[in-house]
């Protein structure tokens, strides 16, 4: 399109007049099909370039810091590093984590007896990791949660939590990127939390790879 | 590109946060005397200590005083009108309004105090563009405005009872809308049609608020001769998400995510200006990196937005291959924008004071990559089109507005660059180092649907152009988020070791940013015009008053005029050419 | 599981191969008990021909599902992205997206639905021919999100029914496609009877 500089740091867009042979309206068109044609051709002859991802035989490589559904990251010892401290819940715009709070016999720690996340409600902005002062929540690269009942929606510690050989690095959305070493573990032995109920004998062990979206 | 870098060994030594005293913007003395200044030729009192010149008017002397500043001062933009509550006040709701002078490029804020049930005389009879505002302020405070024509409610539905954004209204109380509801909307004949007698009968239709062409939820009810119209009105508010009481209910970090949803085509344009406004509020700036990456991301989001708009423009004249070829470097800008924050849509990438996180390694490398890549795109649809006789016949001289009327609504952004008025944020009030960068601001003449589509796709040329220039600068180093406790959260690696930093991270999500008492208003270059965030901050961690000045809203309001007198088809490609986004308009 | 990353010198997306549908990685992270019995218990019952014919039906019904988008915010922006060129849902019969609710059997609700729009979403719906499916896309049309406010609907089930729920806000368009694939399963397995 022609451009006429008015004053400094101004410019004007002059419509453009249409010649005769484009007043025809023939030629234009089928110049107008002749780029159509051009990416039709472009396209055949060189299908790597194509941009289509053929969901679900083609996933698209999200990065690592995809948002995603959460997990809650575990110690060594298989306990959870939550300390049910409120942080990720108040963190929340969507008010969408619900945690009880009970309390380890022995080393008088924290940790959640009940941690639901209402993925229906959840807006996938990551306040809650970045709120999270023990490395608990991460976000994966998982978006395939599509759920056919409401009440599955609520994902509780049973889904959550991964087990503790479960390779976390690299994993979604993670607070402020760096060398993250971390002293100890907070002190928490797991010693008088109780043991979570087994899985389901229908889960499917937790494929990382899933979760990671690579 | 560590952001170990971001904070010093040395803890913080700063000041604490102030927000029990009150808020005193950098310019305030220019301001105030450019107030008096004001204030003596209209013959009204002042209020000092603000970031504009700001005018206190008695509510019986609003008109005269508009009409002064309009005629005498050049102040000829409506920019925007709304309230704010002061419930232990007697006189209780501050109706505010803001002018903007073209001639000049100066605001103004007038403020009339009123108490509840007190009316307010309608400034409809000086500027039009405060039409819907007024309506929006009796919908949700429930002032009444003297003489306005149609003062029905404008956001809530029909059923609704008691006023929304009154601080005494329960944020959860709704109300139940059922279809008998629903008001019967019959539009105005336009006095110019009034008297012609056709052969034709006269057809009242109704087009969306669920229609391919209306882009999401807006309602339009037409009467038809034939096949003209001759009467239009617009029905909103079949999107109103409450983003201002919801502000109100959150902290101001909280409040990013919802500004996202304001403009969803651009959406970190919103986040740079709803951050930026409590980076004011707070007396604190970004680093330069971060201001960096926000400009790169703000221009990106900006193409992203115009490249959906003439799409679907496109798609609405029946011209179905560009929306593909439009999509696809769209899809591209995604991808970029994903690889920094992890979300495609609705990044949430900004916080107070800088970015959640540095950019990936490779960012600068992708931009690049798109800079070049993108303008084949535009190359292609603009071959597809530019030259094509229905594609004219479809935009040239359709739904035109005059450059007088178009300021008289307040128009802003591309809308009335298309009238042929150079105004522009970026250039008037440069933010974020605009004024540093070579570029132009297009603009075309005529107003019509033709004009505002060769504005948009010069935009985007001159966005690369921005675009590229950025790049070549590479990004600044140093930290992207500001080293101050009380505004941003400490670097996760001194949350887990150091005691300090942890008191600071629990104070920090527990309590929030607390900024100063006092109000203040920013604005940006949205993609459809000046986006402005006005912020009440009372000092505690939730925003007293969040108040968002959607471009969208001032545009739409005029559009019932200028589509009478065409044809629905022209209407449909009016209305895209308009690129209402409804998140903005309802918000 | 390897990943094969596929090259594409055009685009800054980077690609890779997964699994294809109906094998291990596509079942979904978030099981519920009584998940893997549920599927054999739907189709018993009913004699041999009904029960055939109920498939094919079935199937025929699940790979031919003409959406209308009722799009109001976000999430048709997102609508718009899968059925644009970079997402491909014609391989799974769902292309023909129409905005006529006669002309259409699922109805994605992408977006926020407040209280205004209620009623014409009911309307909408009513005027759908059966069989009608709905999936609510994204945490809005879900449960309202996080506009727990005095103008939104806390989901649309408030008003009618859903079969399927995809979260996220907005979800990608990927998570879309895998609930229309849920769905089209859900479908073929003969769940949904209206």
């Amino acid at each position: 399109m022609p451009i006429v500089r008015v004053k400094p740091g101004v410019v004007r867009v002059e419509p453009r007049k249409l010649s005769v042979m484009e007043r025809i309206y023939f030629p234009a068109i089928i110049g107008g099909m002749f780029v159509t044609l051009r990416h039709l051709l472009r396209n055949l002859f060189n299908l790597k370039r194509l941009p289509i991802i053929s969901y679900p035989e083609v996933k698209r490589v999200y990065s690592e810091r995809f948002r995603g559904r959460h997990i809650l990251t575990t110690r060594e010892d298989g306990t959870t590093r939550c300390v049910a401290c409120y942080m990720c819940s108040t963190a929340c715009p969507a008010e969408c984590i619900t945690i009880e709070a009970g309390e380890d016999e022995r080393t008088r720690e924290k940790f959640p007896v009940r941690y639901d996340i209402d993925l229906l409600r959840c807006v996938f902005c990551g306040y809650c990791v970045d709120a999270c002062p023990e490395d608990a929540i991460y976000m994966t690269g998982d978006y395939e949660m599509a759920i056919d009942t409401r009440a599955r929606a609520v994902v509780g510690l049973r889904d959550l939590v991964v087990p503790p050989n479960f390779p976390v690095e690299p994993m979604g959305w993670r607070p402020y990127y760096g060398s993250l070493e971390k002293k100890g573990t907070a002190g928490g032995t797991g010693i008088g939390q109780p043991l979570r109920p087994a899985s389901y004998p229908d889960d499917a062990p937790p494929n990382p790879d899933v979760y990671r979206g690579t | 590109m560590s952001t170990l870098t971001r904070y010093s060994a040395i803890p913080y030594t700063g000041p604490a946060p102030t927000n029990r005293e009150p808020y005193v913007p950098t310019d305030t003395q220019k301001m105030d005397a450019r107030g008096a200044e004001i204030a003596s030729r209209i013959g009204a009192e002042q209020e000092t200590g603000q970031d504009l010149p700001t005018l206190v008017v008695r509510r019986e002397r609003i008109v005269e005083t508009l009409r002064a500043l309009k005629n005498d001062l050049t102040f000829t933009m409506p920019l925007d009108l709304w309230a704010v509550d002061y419930p232990r006040r007697r006189q209780r709701f501050d109706v505010m309004y803001q002018l903007y002078s073209l001639q000049n490029n100066e605001r103004v804020r007038l403020k009339v105090p009123v108490a509840d049930g007190e009316p307010i005389p309608s400034s409809l009879p000086v500027y039009k563009g405060f039409d819907w505002f007024e309506r929006e302020v009796w919908d949700l405070y429930g002032v009444r405005f003297d003489g306005h024509p149609n003062l029905r409610r404008i956001l809530t539905h029909e059923a609704f009872q008691g006023h929304a954004l009154r601080k005494d209204y329960d944020p959860a109380q709704r109300w139940l809308c059922t279809e008998k509801d629903v008001a019967a909307l019959v539009p105005k004949v336009d006095p110019r049609f009034e008297r012609v007698d056709t052969d034709f009968e006269r057809v009242t239709l109704n087009l969306g608020p669920s229609h391919p062409a209306t882009h999401g939820t807006l309602r339009i009810v037409v009467i038809l001769d034939g096949e003209k119209i001759i009467g239009a009105e617009q029905e909103i508010g079949y999107l109103h998400r409450c983003f201002e009481k919801s502000c109100e209910t959150h902290t101001y970090q909280q409040a990013i995510p919802f500004t996202d949803r304001l403009n969803y085509m651009s959406a970190i344009i919103n986040n740079v200006g709803y951050c930026m406004t409590v980076e004011k509020l707070l007396g604190v700036e970004a680093p330069e990196r971060a201001q960096h990456v926000r400009l790169i991301l703000s221009e990106f989001m900006r193409i992203a937005d115009h490249l959906v708009c003439i799409g679907t423009n496109l798609v609405d004249m029946g011209a179905l291959t560009n929306f593909w070829y439009l999509f696809q470097p769209r899809e591209e800008i995604y991808g970029l924008i994903e690889a920094c924050c992890g979300a495609r849509l609705l990044p949430s990438y900004l916080r107070i004071g800088g970015l959640a996180v540095d950019v990936p390694p490779n960012f600068l490398e992708n931009a690049q990559r798109l800079v070049n890549m993108l303008p084949k795109y535009i190359d292609d649809v603009e071959k597809l089109v530019s030259r094509n006789k229905i594609f004219h016949d479809r935009v040239v001289g359709v739904a035109p507005i005059s450059a007088e009327d178009a300021i008289d609504f307040g128009f802003t952004g591309p809308c009335l660059r298309a009238c042929g008025i150079p105004f522009d944020v970026r250039k008037s009030n440069p933010y974020l180092g605009y004024e540093t960068y070579d570029w132009d601001v297009p603009i075309a003449e005529g107003g019509d649907t033709y004009a505002r589509y060769l504005v948009r796709m010069e935009e985007m040329r001159q966005s690369l152009r921005i675009l590229q220039q950025a790049i070549d600068r590479g990004l600044p180093s140093g930290p992207v988020i500001i080293d101050n406790p009380y505004v941003a959260l400490p670097p996760k690696e001194k949350v887990y070791n150091e005691m300090e930093s942890l008191i600071y991270h629990f104070k920090l999500i527990m309590h929030g940013i607390q900024p100063p008492v006092g109000e203040t208003y920013f604005q940006v270059e949205g993609g459809n015009g000046e986006l402005g965030f006005y912020i009440v901050s009372d000092g505690t961690k939730n925003p007293y008053k969040v108040r968002c000045r959607p471009p969208c809203f001032a545009i739409y309001q005029a559009f019932g005029q200028m589509i009478t007198g065409q044809t629905i088809p022209d209407a449909i490609a009016a209305l895209g050419s308009l690129n209402i986004i409804a998140g903005e308009l309802d918000r | 599981m390897p990943v094969k990353r596929i090259e594409n010198p055009g685009s800054i997306i980077e690609r890779k191969e997964a699994a294809p549908p109906g094998e291990d990685a596509e079942k979904g992270l978030i099981t519920l008990p009584g998940e893997a019995e549920r599927d054999i218990e739907d189709l018993g019952g009913g004699s041999y021909l009904t029960t055939k014919l109920d498939t094919v039906v079935n199937w025929a019904r699940g790979n031919s599902l003409w959406p209308m988008p009722f799009g109001t915010a976000c999430c048709a922006i997102e609508f718009m992205s899968m059925v644009s060129s970079h997402y491909d849902i014609a391989r799974f019969g769902a292309e023909v997206v129409r905005f006529s609710p006669r002309q259409a059997d699922l109805m994605i609700v992408a977006g926020t639905v407040v209280d205004k729009m209620a009623p014409v979403m009911k309307k909408i719906y009513d005027q759908m021919p059966e069989p009608k499916y709905v999936i609510a896309m994204g945490a809005c049309a879900s449960s309202g999100g996080f506009y727990r406010m005095y103008h939104v609907m806390q989901g649309i089930d408030e008003v009618i029914p859903v079969d399927i729920w995809v979260p996220g806000c907005p979800p990608t368009p990927e998570g879309l496609m895998y609930g229309i694939l849920k769905l089209k399963e859900k479908i073929e397995r003969g769940e949904i009877r209206r």
